[in-house]
């Protein structure tokens, strides 16, 4: 020791020494801290503080690295990393190289939600008004899910059993760990582009608080807000609650019962379609014996049965009146002549006595007018008629 | 408009099959629409059966681009 102290080390010599000492001592440690000023830079480098009452140490975790990180820290966090001490003697500085790091405890993660979960909330992310409408027939369902979990399976299944009518599209997706909200994010976000998806489902099987970690994210949260096509959650088991459900325009308490909300069933469907025929029969059947019996008591009304009683009646209305109009003309044309032979008389008399009055005569023979030389006979007797009478000639 | 006219859809055909057993509880029609309307239905209660009866689920997968997709939006 003697000898350090009497040595004159120049800033490099020193700090290389102190660099070997502190990198080869603290190779692999962990320490637990609290997140403080976390920047996840745009290079993908994550920069912030680790801190606890009494001391403050800076950390880095580079890109690539901080992929396998199932969470996204922020500031308040307690948590646990893994890593090495490095010394950066430009700056004089020393740094935790962070290669891991984990929640200090289930309870940190629970902060984090309820944390999250009052934040969106407040911003109105799970308002019932903004929640879209499921529709009751689905051409085609976009599955957001891992592509070889019981999950999928289970609602292949069940889409099988209610609705085959229904074209699935599976999205296959890392539903868990590191960059699994990113790649949730990514997939709402191309079925979005396609136009034909009807619905979404996002669904993952049961797991703990760590594998379902993703559906918690708020860039998850974001995106299913984000979504014009609905979205149904059906994440965990029916006790598991995340973000993800809150958000989502339905939430289903596990990926079965989110394919079941997402189909119609057939049998209810064809009982509908069963039903509405056999009522349609009835009722055309009912309307056709109306119309039957309506029919047959026309038919067998007393018209219909002596068709020509009518025919009689109003031939023989129709006699009696042509009667009637017969006579009344005749009796008119008989008076009519009466009026007019007397009229003729009157004035045929009314003439002759005229011209008798002036001097002329009339010669009838055998009561007969003659009026020509040729018709008068002189070996018969005639009568003169005078004005003032008549002569009779033998 | 739409009345008249069955589409090959069948959420339409079935809303249709609903509208015709309704109008034909309504006894205001005369005989010969009842008759065109019960005719109709029971065509539209054997395509959708078939329908349905036909009906095999289809499941593809979404490649990671979309490239063989052609049906995308134009935004």
């Amino acid at each position: 020791m003697s000898e350090i102290q009497d040595q004159i080390f120049s800033v490099s010599e020193i700090t290389k020494s102190l660099k070997f000492i502190l990198e080869s001592t603290f190779e692999k440690i962990s320490i637990e801290g609290e997140i403080s000023n976390f920047k996840a830079h745009g290079s993908g480098h994550w920069y912030f503080n680790l801190k606890d009452e009494g001391a403050v140490i800076n950390c880095t975790m580079w890109k690539g690295v901080n992929n396998y990180v199932f969470f996204t820290p922020e500031d308040g966090m307690k948590i646990i990393v893994t890593g090495r001490i490095t010394v950066y003697p430009p700056r004089g500085s020393y740094q935790i190289d962070v290669r891991s790091m984990k929640p200090a405890g289930v309870g940190e993660l629970q902060a984090a939600f309820e944390r999250l979960k009052k934040k969106l909330f407040e911003e109105g992310l799970f308002d019932e008004e903004s929640k879209k409408a499921i529709p009751t027939f689905p051409k085609k369902i976009g599955m957001i899910t891992a592509a070889d979990g019981a999950a999928v399976k289970d609602m292949i299944s069940v889409a099988e059993r209610r609705f085959p009518l229904v074209e699935l599209l599976i999205a296959p997706t890392k539903v868990q760990g590191a960059g699994a909200a990113e790649n949730i994010v990514e997939n709402i976000r191309k079925l979005n582009l396609l136009k034909d998806i009807d619905v979404i489902i996002l669904a993952r099987g049961g797991g703990s608080i760590e594998d379902l970690w993703a559906f918690n994210e708020e860039i998850v949260a974001r995106a299913i807000y984000k979504s014009k096509i609905p979205i149904i959650s059906g994440v965990g088991h029916e006790v598991d609650f995340t973000i993800a459900d809150f958000v989502a325009d339905l939430r289903a308490p596990t990926p079965s019962v989110a394919m079941e909300l997402a189909t119609p069933d057939i049998e209810e469907l064809k009982n509908f379609i069963k039903d509405s025929y056999s009522l349609s029969c009835d009722i055309i059947g009912r309307t056709l014996e109306n119309y039957r019996t309506e029919l047959e008591d026309q038919i067998s009304s007393y018209a219909f049965r002596y068709p020509l009683e009518k025919i009689r009646k109003y031939s023989q209305m129709v006699d009696l009146n042509l009667y009637k109009l017969v006579k009344e003309i005749e009796k008119r044309i008989l008076s009519a002549s009466n009026r007019i032979s007397l009229l003729s008389k009157s004035l045929e008399a009314h003439d002759i006595d005229k011209t008798l009055k002036k001097g002329f005569t009339l010669i009838k023979q055998n009561s007969k007018l003659i009026t020509r030389k040729n018709n008068f006979n002189i070996a018969a007797p005639s009568t003169i008629k005078f004005y003032d009478g008549e002569i009779e000639i033998k | 408009m739409s009345k008249k006219k069955s589409s090959d859809n069948f959420e339409d055909k079935l809303a249709r099959l609903e509208e015709i057993t309704t109008s034909l509880e309504n006894s205001e029609i005369g005989l010969e629409e009842s008759i065109q309307l019960f005719e109709e239905g029971v065509k539209l209660s054997k395509e959708c059966l078939s329908v349905l009866e036909k009906a095999e689920l289809k499941v593809t997968t979404l490649k990671k681009d979309l490239s063989e997709i052609n049906n995308l939006e134009d935004d």
